[in-house]
């Protein structure tokens, strides 16, 4: 804890990740790789001589997708990693400390992939009439290193869940091609794919300007490029879910559903057949040429897309467990080893961290305890209100029971991390946490009777 | 095998190709910052300029998105860089500044967008929208250096930690000054740099613009002579003369510029003196390396001294290493899929392995655990604890599971414990059946209510009683709770009642739940 531990007001640190990373993905893949791959493929149909049609709609689209790829999806990209340094420096110090070169020959994919995007945006019309061939090269170009860009960081991803051997051989080799490298590649490919074909057919369905013929080969060119790329994601999801540990994967209901849809076992599985098949009826409309019913589809289609991008980033952060670093770090930035350590020492925990501010006011045990709660369970818990608010959490429990669940943490929810601390400092967290959940009650007036306090 | 221990302490690169790296890659960064950034605010000026002065407004945006964005990819890699080579200075930093760092994205993202939506206005000549666009982009993005000056700032000066972490955006008036001033120095280069990027990019109807572009590079020139001197003063002690001689030759650079650019000069109609060519990048490449100086002089010792703390603490915790991978190992093996698994994880550190309410936890509680062994209850009733908790205790909601893992550990409890049997009969009369139910209407009924639900006092109290119509306990555990009373609750001990009597009231306890109910269990 040589760094100074930041807790989101509100939103949470979780919610706020997620707020810059759904979009993110949203763009990376569905955007940057399907949508400008289809585009690619439009325009080597035109190159082909299959029709000026394929041309005019790569051109047309090329404009707002470019403005959408760099303004938001290449800013909401560094964002994780600002976002996360700020709210997890140990943690990711220590993947970048460990992930060095694959991160770094990634940005050089990056670049190249921005220069081919660039050169695409800037020589289109010249190119189009005088050399279409190398437009098309151009535009494969880019889509390759927009792949080779997926392929590399996945190595990172894939660590974060199913570190291979790592822990114990500590080899870079074991820890970047580990078990869900592979699957989790092609399924983001095909996941991108399948929104890019979805954000081409909305496109198509309702601001296609030309015959209606070539609207219609429009739609059922992204029709066709739909359920295989929807099939080709369900399969590697299928082995990518299958490759994880399934200590915490068996937990993905209530990571999904949170406690408020937890007891309904039957509505995530049954929401989640719904938004697939309502995917893939918009494919199958489109590849049936029907623009009105693809009209109707596309907003419910895209919206599910979305929430399926949201869960499925939402179940793979989850079944990471309780680690930043499975076999290394917990996710409160506590070395394993370091835990290891206290538990056999009874060895406070305060003195590592650095940065312990108070408010003005606030006792010394108060402050000791605020510090102790933002070290050991802040990466997830707000304090008294928020996201995964401590004080709702605790409601109802009196401080010997805190107590007693601070030390049981791993037990109760196999996803939280031990404590970390003396067995003096658990008290102080106790006491700290009690008083977040039983606040000071409303002090009432005795004039003001019977008015509503 | 220690560096393993902590990441920190590895580094992918010697520190001297570090370096380098970082000069390169910052310098790349910093470049089509200052080019973004200066077009951007030109752009504006020129806009708001020609629009007071009833001269159309001709500019080319088209450069805006190629710049920002290679800004954006190149700035990947110094983060990178930074984040190995000193992370102790840049992560304090950065999360002292948290808030201004993190505001970075949003602000990024709606300039970008802005100044994309002004393209698209001015195509279709809505030119107060096109202003009110341009303005507030400019606005954001010139925010963004003050971002980042004032973490390398902060960076740069470790004996202002305390001070801003205690105080926030408390800072003292030299770090205030020096920051202002980089800033500005930061603003003026991308005037500079970005009306010289115009001139040498100026071409066709453009051409118009060359004067009034070679008075501001020339104003710019002049303005970071003006802004620099005081800058350096800021930084004097920690100025040595390798950094001396590097700002010397970029401020003769910047004199020599100066003079080519002076007003009156004799300027080519169409070319751009070749000198520029030569001076910027010497200016650029100067200015650079001076602050890469000044910065390592201030960062390196913090790093080499975290990394050292480093060291020793994952020399001291190496011990421990087989000990904490064999829980990880042991933890990737527990799979919540079946009841016992669930129980053992999450109930027996209270309730006890056997269900006696003697788990290793339960002695810190001063409400015991109870004995699950000894409960007959309804399913739904157990349901609904395991989904709420109870109030007052230590036991918590498990809501954290969902319906069908509880479904699983109500199948284990019901398996391992018999608790959804039938309750216990009644048994033989003990005593007088009378004088129990008068002493249940009298005492018990205060908070047990008299047909064994919960009376409306029995509600107010945490933790609440048991709801005897579709919960109950053995004739023995009954009996215990009615002698001994249930500690850390209103439950006392009656001890003074006759024996016979306890016996009968335990009973009447086991006698309200529904026999019907007891059957389909």
């Amino acid at each position: 804890m040589m760094f100074p531990l930041l807790q989101i007001p509100g939103l949470g640190n979780g919610m706020t990740i997620a707020l810059d990373a759904v979009p993110h993905v949203v763009i990376s893949h569905g955007v940057a790789i399907g949508t400008i791959s289809i585009i690619v493929l439009f325009q080597t149909l035109a190159y082909a001589g299959k029709g000026e049609h394929w041309a005019r709609t790569a051109r047309t689209l090329l404009n707002p997708v470019v403005v959408v790829v760099t303004s938001i999806g290449a800013i909401t990209g560094v964002g994780i990693w600002v976002i996360t340094g700020a709210l997890a420096p140990e943690g990711i110090g220590s993947l970048i400390h460990l992930f060095f070169w694959p991160w770094f020959i990634e940005w050089g994919a990056f670049t190249g992939e921005v220069i081919f995007l660039l050169a695409l945006y800037y020589n289109w019309d010249k190119l189009v009439t005088i050399r279409p061939g190398l437009l098309v090269a151009l535009g494969w170009g880019y889509v390759g290193m927009g792949v080779a860009s997926a392929v590399l960081i996945s190595g990172v991803l894939g660590f974060m869940l199913t570190p291979g051997g790592w822990p114990w051989a500590k080899s870079f080799a074991e820890a970047y091609f580990n078990p869900t490298f592979v699957p989790q590649v092609v399924l983001r490919l095909a996941g991108g794919l399948t929104l890019g074909s979805l954000f081409i057919m909305t496109w198509a369905a309702w601001r296609f300007k030309g015959w209606e013929e070539e609207r219609g080969s429009v739609l059922r060119l992204a029709g066709g490029i739909l359920p295989v790329a929807m099939l080709v994601a369900a399969i590697s999801a299928y082995i990518y879910f299958s490759r994880v540990p399934q200590t915490y994967l068996t937990h993905w209901k209530f990571a999904v559903g949170t406690s408020a849809l937890s007891q309904a076992p039957h509505l995530l599985p049954l929401a989640n057949a719904v938004a697939c098949l309502l995917i893939l009826a918009m494919g199958l409309a489109a590849f049936f040429r029907r623009a009105a019913l693809c009209r109707v589809l596309c907003i419910p289609a895209i919206l599910f897309s979305f929430a399926l991008v949201a869960e499925f980033e939402r179940v793979r952060e989850f079944v990471r467990g309780p680690y930043l670093l499975p076999g290394y770090m917990y996710a409160n930035q506590v070395l394993l080893i370091e835990h290891a350590a206290g538990e056999r020492t009874d060895a406070p925990f305060l003195p590592n961290i650095r940065w312990v501010s108070g408010k003005v006011g606030q006792t010394a045990e108060m402050t000791a305890g605020q510090a102790i709660f933002a070290a050991n369970c802040g990466m997830c818990h707000s304090g008294a209100k928020g996201v995964n608010a401590i004080s709702t959490r605790a409601a109802g429990r009196p401080i010997d029971g805190i107590n007693a669940i601070i030390g049981m943490t791993q037990g109760l929810g196999p996803f939280m991390p031990p404590f970390t601390g003396s067995e003096q400092e658990r008290l102080l967290l106790a006491d700290y946490i009690y008083k977040l959940a039983n606040g000071d009650a409303p002090h009432r007036e005795p004039g003001a009777k019977g008015k509503k306090p | 095998m220690s560096g393993w221990t902590d990441l920190f302490t590895v580094l992918p690169l010697p520190e001297n190709w570090l370096r380098a790296l970082l000069f390169v890659s910052f310098g790349l960064h910093m470049l089509f910052a200052l080019l973004t950034v200066g077009t951007t605010l030109l752009g504006m000026l020129f806009l708001v300029y020609d629009r007071f002065h009833g001269l159309p407004a001709e500019r080319d945006m088209r450069s805006h998105l190629g710049l920002r964005t290679l800004l954006v990819v190149l700035g990947v890699a110094p983060l990178l860089i930074i984040q190995v080579r000193y992370p102790h200075a840049f992560f304090t930093a950065t999360g002292l500044f948290a808030y201004g760092w993190l505001a970075l994205i949003p602000l990024i993202i709606i300039s970008f967008l802005l100044l994309d939506g002004l393209r698209h206005t001015e195509r279709n000549h809505h030119s107060r929208l096109t202003l009110t666009y341009g303005i507030i982009s400019a606005a954001l993005l010139l925010t963004v250096p003050a971002v980042f000056t004032g973490v390398l700032t902060l960076m740069e000066r470790q004996e202002a930690w305390p001070v801003f972490g205690a105080s926030g955006f408390g800072v003292n008036g030299a770090l205030a000054l020096h920051w202002l001033l980089r800033y500005l120095h930061v603003i003026g280069a991308s005037c500079l740099f970005g009306a010289a990027f115009l001139l040498l990019f100026a071409k066709g109807e453009e051409q118009g613009k060359v004067p009034r572009l070679r008075n501001w590079l020339f104003g710019a020139v002049l303005a970071q002579i003006v802004i620099g001197i005081p800058l350096l003063f800021t930084v004097a002690k920690d100025m040595n003369w390798a950094m001396l001689w590097v700002v010397t030759l970029g401020a003769a650079a910047a004199m020599a510029l100066l003079w080519i650019m002076r007003p009156g000069a004799a300027w080519p109609d169409a070319a751009v003196p070749r000198g520029l060519l030569v001076l910027l990048p010497l200016i650029f490449v100067a200015m650079l390396a001076s602050r890469q100086m000044l910065q390592d002089r201030a960062v390196m010792p913090v790093e080499e001294q975290a990394v050292l703390a480093r060291k020793e603490r994952a020399a001291a915790l190496q011990p421990y290493q087989q000990q904490a991978l064999q829980s990880f190992s042991e933890k990737l093996a527990t799979v919540y899929d079946n009841g016992e698994t669930i129980y053992v994880q999450a109930c027996a550190a209270c309730h006890g392995g056997g269900g006696q309410g003697d788990g290793p936890a339960a002695v810190r509680l001063m409400v015991p655990a109870e004995e699950l062994s000894a409960i007959r209850a309804d399913r739904e009733y157990i349901y609904g604890i395991l989904k709420d908790g109870t109030p007052g205790t230590a036991m918590p909601y498990f809501r954290h599971y969902d319906r069908e893992k509880l479904d699983l550990l109500l199948d284990w409890l019901s398996e391992t414990f018999g608790m959804f049997d039938a309750s216990p009969a009644a048994g033989d009369k003990h005593g007088d059946r009378a004088q129990a139910a008068t002493v249940w209407a009298a005492t018990c009924a205060t908070c047990h209510g008299a047909d064994g639900g919960i009376s409306d006092f029995g509600r107010t109290l945490r933790p609440s009683p048991p709801d005897f119509r579709r919960f109950s306990l053995t004739p023995e555990r009954a009996m215990d709770v009615i002698t001994a009373g249930y500690p850390g609750t209103v439950m006392q001990p009656f001890r003074a009642l006759p024996e016979n009597l306890r016996r009968d009231l335990a009973g009447m306890a086991n006698s309200f739940r529904s026999p019907d109910k007891k059957k389909t269990q």
